[in-house]
């Protein structure tokens, strides 16, 4: 099945869902939906397209918005899907029914990103140490590392 | 009465240590716990602050085994975004590094798994013939594990006539090697039953987890990002992707020797069809605002890079996920079910960085709180004392 013929039936199948469908390249097709038509474009790709593998979930601070990508591959092309949220009440909806893989990558957005996943089936933190102060996302724009400042324990300050 | 067994969480030398939380009801593992991030390195976050060039090597030491991986998996993606054409003979050259990189990270998992196996002298056989491709390397880069082969718009060194017959004349001496890996299971019955079995992982498991590289092909999926997609140079190339069927560490020890036999195929029509001509292409210092997903078949499975550009010299956002993340889900559920001496074969067989689990086995007793230090090597040898009686599984196949 070549890239056109992915994109045409993408049309037909999402309708009205599918914001934007781009292929920039061989093998690489874009396409962006609402968050609220997220998990139906998941199932969707899994049962009708082959993509029930998950490559990996990237999150992109966008300054007012996040941008979550789906990394998706069946053999015949890469899908990613792309979503886009508010960064003042940043919910998305867990695809880890769908797609049961996808569940380090979900984790990995809430540490690095503050992203809420909603339904998620494990909340716990994945990547940040247990003594991470709370409201830091590294990956955010504004988010500068600081150095602590050295301490020897019983010398000097 | 359930206990708890933590292996990890202090692993150095590892990109991602990793903490495993067992419960287990005797000597069998009923659940494991996941927790990861004991060394986060906050890479993502630095790559952001580098310019392009830079960030070839930040990348090239994501990982000490396969860092060629990650640097091409990061300059392929960037050429995109500035809309280079690399010539061919540096594209040849860049992918002849690749392969044999393939072939020394998968002979360094062979002997790990032989090791763990209680098979030491495949082990040493193993590592053996892996200096053959290391000297290569060596030969090709000057380094043996960060070869900084990678620029953008191709590669940095070239290799002459004299470099090219010593590759052919040591892939030849690798390729006899190789074959007495096929042979190893007729010789060694009790190899074959150790493994055979161990760490099921059923294809439904492997495809809903999303499982990558060779622990997703030993479970009858045939994923190779290069048949699939095939990036460069592999739309020219003949060869097969290794698959087995039986789902267990068996399984993954043929795949990987099916894999590096079809290595060596490539390695040698790359060689002969070497064009010549340049090795670079001068590259811009900055690239225009856009994005790229870069897949790569790493020797351990599917890397996959996510590039944003913004029009300045500096990445906008670097997305790298390692192969081994991806594999995590799966091994956990490869591990439940299974009993405790099969842990450090059956964590093995992803083939993450476990030479430094040695220090870090804890045995919680939770029927007095007590808690007892194992090393690796008690437990391997707890695993062999298990085993030394077992009769050999009848129905276990070597399937060459």
């Amino acid at each position: 099945m070549s890239d056109a013929d992915i994109i045409q039936r993408l049309r037909q199948d999402l309708g009205a869902q599918a914001l934007e469908l781009t292929n920039p390249d061989l093998r690489r097709i874009y396409l962006k939906v609402a968050p609220s038509d997220l998990v139906a474009a998941v199932t969707l790709l899994r049962d009708k397209y082959d993509c029930a593998y998950l490559a990996t979930v990237s999150g992109v601070d966008k300054g007012e918005t996040f941008e979550i990508l789906y990394h998706f591959a069946s053999p015949a092309a890469n899908i990613n899907v792309r979503t886009e949220i508010s960064k003042a009440s940043p919910h998305i909806e867990s695809i880890c029914p769908v797609i049961p893989g996808a569940i380090l990558y979900e984790r990995e957005l809430q540490d690095m990103f503050g992203m809420v996943v909603d339904h998620i089936p494990d909340p716990r933190p994945l990547v940040m140490p247990d003594d991470w102060p709370a409201a830091n996302f590294p990956l955010r724009k504004d988010w500068k590392f600081e150095r602590p400042a050295e301490r020897i324990p019983g010398g000097k300050l | 009465m359930k206990f708890q067994i933590p292996i990890g969480p202090q692993h150095p030398a590892l990109k991602e240590p990793i903490s495993l939380r067992m419960t287990v009801e005797g000597e069998v593992i009923r659940d494991v716990d996941i927790r990861l991030g004991y060394n986060h390195r906050g890479l993502e976050k630095l790559a952001e602050e580098k310019s392009w060039i830079q960030n070839i090597y930040l990348t090239e030491r994501i990982c000490g085994i396969c860092s060629h991986s990650h640097a091409t998996c990061f300059v392929q993606g960037v050429e995109k975004l500035m809309e280079l054409a690399p010539p061919k003979r540096g594209m040849y050259i860049r992918y002849l590094v690749s392969e044999l990189e393939r072939v020394h990270s998968h002979l360094l998992w062979l002997g790990v798994a032989g090791h763990e196996a209680g098979f030491d002298s495949f082990f040493m056989y193993t590592w053996r013939d892996r200096e053959v491709v290391m000297d290569l390397l060596e030969l090709i880069s000057g380094n043996r594990v960060h070869y900084a082969m990678n620029t953008i718009g191709g590669v940095r060194r070239d290799i002459d006539e004299g470099q090219k017959a010593k590759i052919l004349e040591g892939v030849e001496v690798l390729k006899k090697r190789s074959e007495y890996y096929f042979k190893i299971g007729a010789n060694e019955p009790s190899f074959v039953a150790r493994l055979a079995g161990v760490g099921m992982l059923s294809k439904e498991q492997a495809e809903t987890l999303c499982a990558v590289g060779p622990t997703a092909r030993a479970s009858g999926i045939t994923r190779d990002v290069r048949k699939e997609d095939p990036y460069a140079v592999y739309d020219e190339m003949d060869f097969a992707v290794g698959t087995a069927a039986s789902c267990d560490v068996l399984g993954r020890v043929v795949v990987r020797v099916k894999e590096l036999m079809e290595s060596y195929k490539i390695i040698e029509q790359i060689l002969h069809k070497l064009p010549p001509g340049e090795i670079v292409v001068k590259a811009p210092r900055k690239a225009k605002p856009n994005e790229v997903v870069s897949r790569y078949e790493a020797p351990r499975g599917e890397n996959i890079h996510y590039i944003k550009s913004n029009g300045s010299d500096k990445p906008e956002r670097l997305k790298v996920r390692a192969p081994t993340l991806a594999n995590y889900p799966a091994t956990v559920e490869m591990l439940r079910n299974g009993f405790i001496a099969d842990i450090p074969l059956i964590f093995a067989a992803i083939d993450p960085c476990i030479c430094c689990a040695e220090r870090t086995v804890t045995l919680v007793n939770f029927r007095n709180g007590e808690e007892t230090t194992v090393l690796l090597s008690d437990l391997r040898r707890r695993a062999a004392e298990i085993h030394r009686n077992a009769p050999p599984k009848r129905n276990a196949v070597w399937p060459f």
